[in-house]
């Protein structure tokens, strides 16, 4: 059947052509905008005249910004420089940073970014949609109703208060570190110290993060189960003998996380922000710190790199969550 | 939805009940007032305001984060600032983004989903692109990019994520407008004439908007979280007061470490009680324009047989012949079912006093038109009412088993071996993710626990092979199977452990008449091939004449007539079967005039007091109206018809 | 002869055929769907013709095309001598006054939000047809009770939801007679009601066509409905009309094998009347993929030889009564069925 391939590279085609679009964008963005970080660029004083040459050469700012129309090589111009030097992984030079280029500072914040998010993440997954099963089978009841205010009350919740909130009662109460990743000065007598040093950083920023994603999952899981709970192959399982645990785990659970698996893929724009609030309040240096950090450094080739990274990341988990969606749903692949 | 409920949920509900239901949310009245005691605030700041944040004064390192004290009653900030006035103040900063740039994401997200949902075609096509395009994008991080290179001022932030914060909206509206356009009333507009202004002004304007109305208050509370959160990043316009922008500064210069809580809590507080407000607000807004299906099969709500349930007592030879099997004998014998639904206006009788009896082997049917309770009556039978409905009184014997009695354990294993049941709408009674081989397997195994996969692999085929689905598509999902195709599975699945009944609901309705005529070929077979009872439940009294040896016809939730089926199309009893047929097309008899019955069926919640059918039936005499009618025996069966009881006396 | 209320002539709808992406990977090409292939008839005003057969036959389609709400791919509907098709902007608006549609589901056609009052004055706000609003009242009492909805003020204002499934298709009917139409479509305008209802509608409509003249098309999956009410019936099957004739008739006397079997199947509420159903195996084929020669031969009981190669036009049968089917005239098989 060409249905399932079909659909897989429908599906692949598509996010290769949104990461395209989002580079055109970024580089829209930052050049033809008002503003024009590029040109301004050249003229931030923290460059030595060497890097100055450089980025001039890089931008190719004298060029036309997408095609040469003025005779000769119609390609020779700032847009498909650009191109050119993504594919060679050169996202440029950091003002900020003396000559530290680019793609190392955020290679690094992603790993820190991601050792926050995938573990929240993860957590607040297992114990969103097994809330959100639990409330929908006892709708109405107390365990439901404390759900729904909770989840109510966290979504109100700015995620960088709820930071301060549980910094707050860190430092104070438990004793937990509330800045940075690990200790700095300490001296450390074996790799598991240090493991140990940067797992006590986490907990605050993990427990932040994991509450604030909690709270949405559930309430996705919650109205996904009642949904399922409404359909008539639920009856028709009632009415083949099955107990309500067997109806649930053979029959409603696969179907209500279908939409749970789009609704999170959609929610990873909300899983960055989160983040990126996350890390500003913990100072964790991640990707979102970073980012708010060059923004107070007018770092503009970090901001650009660091959004760049950002956005594809979101299209290529999106791409992921659609094809675990595909291969969960036989109609979906089929249609 | 589930066909199931809507066909058994009394249809008391009305659909504009909007502002009713909205009020009755406690939530949402609750959200309001907090929305507008902030607004309160906003406006009259200068007035409540001990002190002007917005003026300079000097201050020295004494004033800065001084302890809450009648002359400050949240105490001061980093900069020695009054914090009770700078909160009052930063609701206006606070309010204005959220409403400012809720307009500019509603009139962007409004227009892009209406033309996107009723334009349709690659225009539409194309917005969707775009909108799915900003949709993965963070829209947070890109949040933080614009305002970097633009500048902060209010009037950007505002600009920034109203333009950012439209895809939602587009989404929700290209939805409903999409739904209102393939609406028959819309079509029937566009056959009349009318042209796109005026289908648009009338029919998708007025259904788009009071749902834009509970979205712009969803959007709101997401663009003052937004403006908050830029603002305690730092990105906030310096020149004005923002709570998100308190909360920077105080953090941002040691609060935390000065112990500073008057500083941090206020404002964070304040961000949330007007988030709150606004979320209480919409939800019930959305609560209310679009109420979800209120039950679900699985709600762990009360038992579907009332506890003091009255039973009426059997006498002990019609109970032995339950259990016995001569020939004809009763397996199931229903007595006096009454079944009750819980409606808005309390619970309401949706079955009164129904008895039946089936025999071994038999084809009995269940007829009326759609309200008559035969469904009902069904699922209560089967244990499967949906929650809300219980039994109230009577008693189902299944082969000298009390069926209402049985629970847990032994009703489960009860289930599908001795009863089972074809769904009407086979496409939602089989579950879209399970193959149909493996859902028949399911209850295979289920109920012969030793069964190997092998076995029920090849029990599977078997099963298909009889219902002509052939085996080779067991391994194919629900959805590939044509309609009809999709009924003879459910017929395999319902033959699987070899039951003493089948219960059919409605088995053919929805298919063409071919489709129609092999269906019932094949239960016809099946009940003369295994001697299995079967009770058709339809509103068609052609299906019934071709296949059932016997009929019981419904009304109004009680039995108005029950006989062998040669007799009771020969010479109906009730008035009601009477009017019925005369109303029932023959092709055998093409030149029969028709004739309806005026007046509809009655609803439960406003059921006759004497004959349910009085109000419509042209006999009808004084004590129809108040009496309830019994049952007489006439012409071999029985009727509940007053005019039976004057022809007994008579004679 | 004079002109026809309605003459329909070889009328044929075809769609694009959906390409997966394999045909597009394969550059094939995705052959047309043909939804109605070729059909004509006419009808006369008074007239009421069934249009019946089982689903993707074609006769929703042939509905839609007769409202002008599709286009034609070839073929023309007259419609008292003008062509639908062929006319747009005011022309095509004074001709939509003439042909009105009443739709299947009585509970989805009528706006929720509108009071009845509402629903029967769109058709003449839209064509701007009343003088004053005193105009328009009256119109609308007028078409309530031409519906049966009398007094019409008890029902003016009401909603959709607070009237039952025969009151809506009353509205719905009103809607249509608003404009005085002399053409109705109706598209299963009973299917969807309660069967002690159905009889009163349908009593409702060709009383209209007795009495006002004017000229009805039903179209519907239910023999045994129009049976009563039909004065001809066309039978069709994959886009094709296979039998067409005076009701009498087609009922008493089918030609084509396909309407012999649809006609057997029909349920009767009459278990002394035995009857052995010819039961087709399997389902209509898919109109993508009409067999060759008599698109019917497949699945037909008396098939023979000339079947699979050549496609039967519509020949006479009997008096006003034609089939297409190799069965009858040239070249039919020696020990042909009587």
């Amino acid at each position: 059947m060409s249905g399932r391939g079909g659909y897989l590279l429908r599906k692949i085609g598509w996010a290769l052509l949104t990461i395209f679009v989002v580079i055109t964008f970024n580089f829209v963005l930052f050049r033809v905008l008002p503003g024009d970080p590029a040109k301004s660029g050249l003229r931030d004083p923290r460059l030595n005249p060497a890097a100055v040459e450089a980025l001039r050469e890089r931008f190719g700012i004298d060029k036309p910004v997408f095609l040469n129309l003025d005779g000769g090589n119609p390609f020779d111009s700032q847009y498909v420089a650009y191109f050119a030097a993504l594919s060679r992984g050169d996202l440029g030079t950091s003002y900020a940073f003396r000559d530290q280029p680019v793609s190392s500072l955020i290679g690094q914040a992603l790993g820190n970014t991601l050792w926050l998010i995938l573990p929240s993440q993860f957590l607040a997954i297992i114990f969103g949609a097994g809330l959100g099963l639990f409330a929908a089978w006892r709708r109405g009841r107390a365990l439901d109703v404390s759900a729904l205010t909770f989840s109510l009350f966290m979504w109100s919740l700015p995620t960088f208060f709820l930071g301060i909130i549980l910094l707050i009662i860190g430092a104070n109460w438990l004793g937990l570190p509330t800045a940075g990743r690990i200790t700095i000065g300490a001296g450390f007598e074996s790799p598991l110290d240090v493991a140990i040093d940067v797992g006590r950083h986490l907990i605050l920023p993990t427990l932040t993060l994991t509450l604030v994603l909690l709270g949405e999952y559930m309430l996705i899981m919650r109205s996904s189960v009642l949904d399922v709970f409404g359909e008539d192959y639920i009856l028709t399982a009632r009415a083949k003998g099955l107990s309500t645990y067997g109806i649930i785990r053979h029959h409603a659970l696969r179907n209500a996380i279908l939409p749970m698996v789009t609704l999170i893929a959609l929610n990873l724009g909300f899983t960055v922000s989160g983040a990126i609030q996350v890390e500003a309040v913990y100072s964790w240096p991640g990707l979102g710190a970073l980012t708010v950090n060059a923004v107070g450094d007018r770092d503009f080739p970090v901001l650009q790199g660091a959004f760049l990274l950002i956005a594809v990341a979101v299209v290529l988990a999106n791409l992921i969550a659609e094809l675990i969606y595909g291969w969960l749903d036989p109609r979906v692949s089929d249609a | 939805m589930s066909v199931l409920i809507e066909a058994t949920a009394p249809s008391t509900v009305e659909p504009r009940g909007a502002l009713r239901s909205f009020l009755r949310h406690r939530m949402g009245v609750i959200g309001a007032a907090m929305l507008l005691i902030a607004v309160f605030v906003a406006v009259a700041a200068p007035i409540l305001a001990p002190y002007d944040p917005y003026e300079h004064v000097r201050v020295t390192v004494f004033d800065i984060y001084q302890k809450p004290s009648a002359e400050h009653l949240l105490g001061t900030d980093d900069g020695g600032k009054d914090v009770f006035s700078s909160l009052l103040y930063g609701a206006r900063v606070s309010l204005i983004a959220g409403f400012a740039a809720a307009a500019i994401a509603l009139f962007i997200g409004g227009l892009v989903g209406i033309v996107a949902g009723y334009r349709g075609g690659w225009v539409g096509s194309l917005l969707m692109r775009i909108t799915d395009f900003f949709l993965v994008i963070p829209d947070l991080a890109l949040q933080i990019v614009l305002v970097a290179i633009i500048g902060p001022s209010l009037g950007t932030i505002i600009f920034v994520i109203g333009v950012l914060g439209w895809t939602t909206t587009a989404r929700l509206v290209r939805s409903q407008a999409l739904t209102v356009r393939e609406r028959k009333y819309v079509m029937r507009a566009r056959a009349i004439g009318a042209g796109d202004s005026h289908i648009l002004r009338r029919h998708i304007l007025p259904a788009v908007l009071p749902l834009m109305l509970a979205n712009m208050v969803l959007v709101i509370s997401l663009a003052i979280l937004s403006e908050s959160t830029l603002a305690f990043l730092g990105l906030g316009d310096p020149t004005v007061i923002s709570w998100g922008q308190m909360l920077n500064f105080a953090f941002g210069r040691g609060a935390v470490t000065a112990g500073a809580w008057w500083a941090l809590l206020p404002p964070g507080f304040a961000i949330v009680w007007v988030v709150l407000g606004t979320t209480l607000l919409g939800t019930a807004l959305e609560d209310a324009l679009n109420p979800r299906l209120k039950r679900h099969h699985l709600e762990a709500a009360g038992s579907d047989v009332a506890r003091g349930r009255n039973v009426p007592t059997l006498d002990a030879p019609t109970l032995a012949m339950t259990g016995s099997s001569a020939d004809p004998s009763p397996i199931l014998l229903v007595r006096d079912l009454s079944i009750e639904f819980d409606t808005p206006a309390g619970p309401k009788l949706a079955v009164e006093g129904v008895s039946f009896d089936l025999n071994r082997g038999e084809t009995l049917g269940l007829v009326g038109e759609s309200g008559c309770g035969k469904t009902t009556t069904v699922l209560g039978v089967l244990r499967l009412l949906p929650p809300g409905g219980r039994v109230v009184s009577g008693s189902v014997w299944f082969d000298g088993e009390d069926l209402l009695g049985l629970d847990g354990p032994a009703l489960r294993s009860f289930r599908w071996t001795r009863l089972s049941l074809v769904f009407q709408g086979a496409m939602n009674a089989l579950n879209p993710v399970l193959t149909v081989g493996d859902q028949i397997a399911e209850a295979v195994r289920l109920h012969a626990p030793g069964t190997t996969k092998r076995e029920a692999a090849d029990q599977v085929a078997e099963l298909l092979e009889r219902v002509g689905i052939g085996r080779r598509r067991a391994n194919e999902y629900p959805h590939t199977y044509s309609g009809g195709m999709r009924q003879r599975a459910m017929i395999a699945l319902a033959l699987s452990c070899d039951p003493d009944v089948i219960v059919a609901d409605e088995p053919t309705t929805a298919l063409d008449v071919m489709i129609q005529a092999q269906i019932l070929e094949l239960l016809g077979g099946i009940a003369r091939d295994f001697g299995t009872g079967i009770i058709i439940v339809t509103h068609d009294l052609g299906v019934v004449a071709e296949v059932c040896d016997r009929v019981v016809v419904m009304y109004g939730g009680g039995v108005a007539e029950e006989n062998q089926a040669a007799t009771l199309f020969r010479e109906p009893q009730h008035p009601y079967t009477q009017e019925l047929l005369q109303s029932f097309p023959d092709l055998a008899h093409p030149d029969r005039p028709l004739r309806g019955i005026p007046g509809s069926p009655p609803r439960i919640d406003d059921m006759p007091v004497g004959c349910r059918f009085a109000p419509r039936c042209p006999h009808a005499f004084d004590r129809c109206g108040t009496e309830r009618p019994p049952d007489y025996s006439a012409a071999g069966g029985r009727a509940a018809c007053f005019l039976l009881d004057l022809e007994e006396r008579e004679s | 002869m004079t002109e026809p209320l309605l003459r329909v002539e070889d009328l044929t709808k075809e769609f694009a055929g959906r390409a997966t992406f394999g045909d597009l990977v394969r550059r094939r090409a995705v052959p047309p769907v043909r939804a109605v292939d070729g059909i004509s008839f006419e009808l006369r005003a008074g007239e009421v013709l069934a249009i019946v057969g089982e689903s993707g036959c074609g006769k929703t389609t042939t509905g839609n095309l007769l409202m002008g709400l599709l286009q034609p791919s070839s073929g023309r509907v007259m419609l008292e001598g003008s062509e639908v098709g062929a006319l747009s902007g005011r022309g095509l608006q004074k001709l939509r006054r003439r042909v009105q549609m009443i739709f299947q589901d009585p509970y989805e056609s009528l706006n929720p939000r509108m009071r009845v009052r509402e629903i029967v004055a769109e058709p003449l706000r839209v064509h701007r047809v009343a003088t004053s609003p005193e105009d328009l009242a009256a119109r609308v009492a007028t078409a309530l009770t031409s519906a049966g909805l009398s007094p019409a003020e008890a029902y003016v204002d009401r909603f959709a939801f607070e009237m039952s499934g025969g009151q809506r298709q009353r509205v719905v009917i009103a809607a249509a007679l608003a404009l005085e139409p002399t053409l109705l479509v109706a598209d299963e305008p009973v299917s969807m009601l309660d069967v002690s209802i159905r009889a009163e509608i349908l009593n409702l409509l060709s009383g209209l066509a007795r009495e006002q003249g004017i000229g009805i098309v039903m179209i519907t999956h239910d023999l045994s409905t129009v049976a009563a009410y039909a004065d001809r019936i066309a039978v069709m099957y994959l886009g094709r009309i296979v039998e067409h004739g005076p009701t009498r008739q087609v009922l008493s006397d089918p030609k084509h094998p396909y309407a012999r079997a649809l006609l057997s199947v029909v349920p009767i509420p009459d278990p002394s009347v035995r009857r052995t159903p010819v039961i087709l195996s399997g389902e209509t084929p898919d109109p993508s993929r009409i067999p060759p020669g008599c698109r019917f031969h497949p699945r037909c009981p008396v098939a023979f030889d000339r079947c699979p190669r050549v496609d039967p036009a519509l020949i006479e049968v009997g008096p006003d009564h034609e089939a297409a089917c190799l069965l009858y005239g040239d070249g039919a098989p020696a020990d042909r069925p009587a």
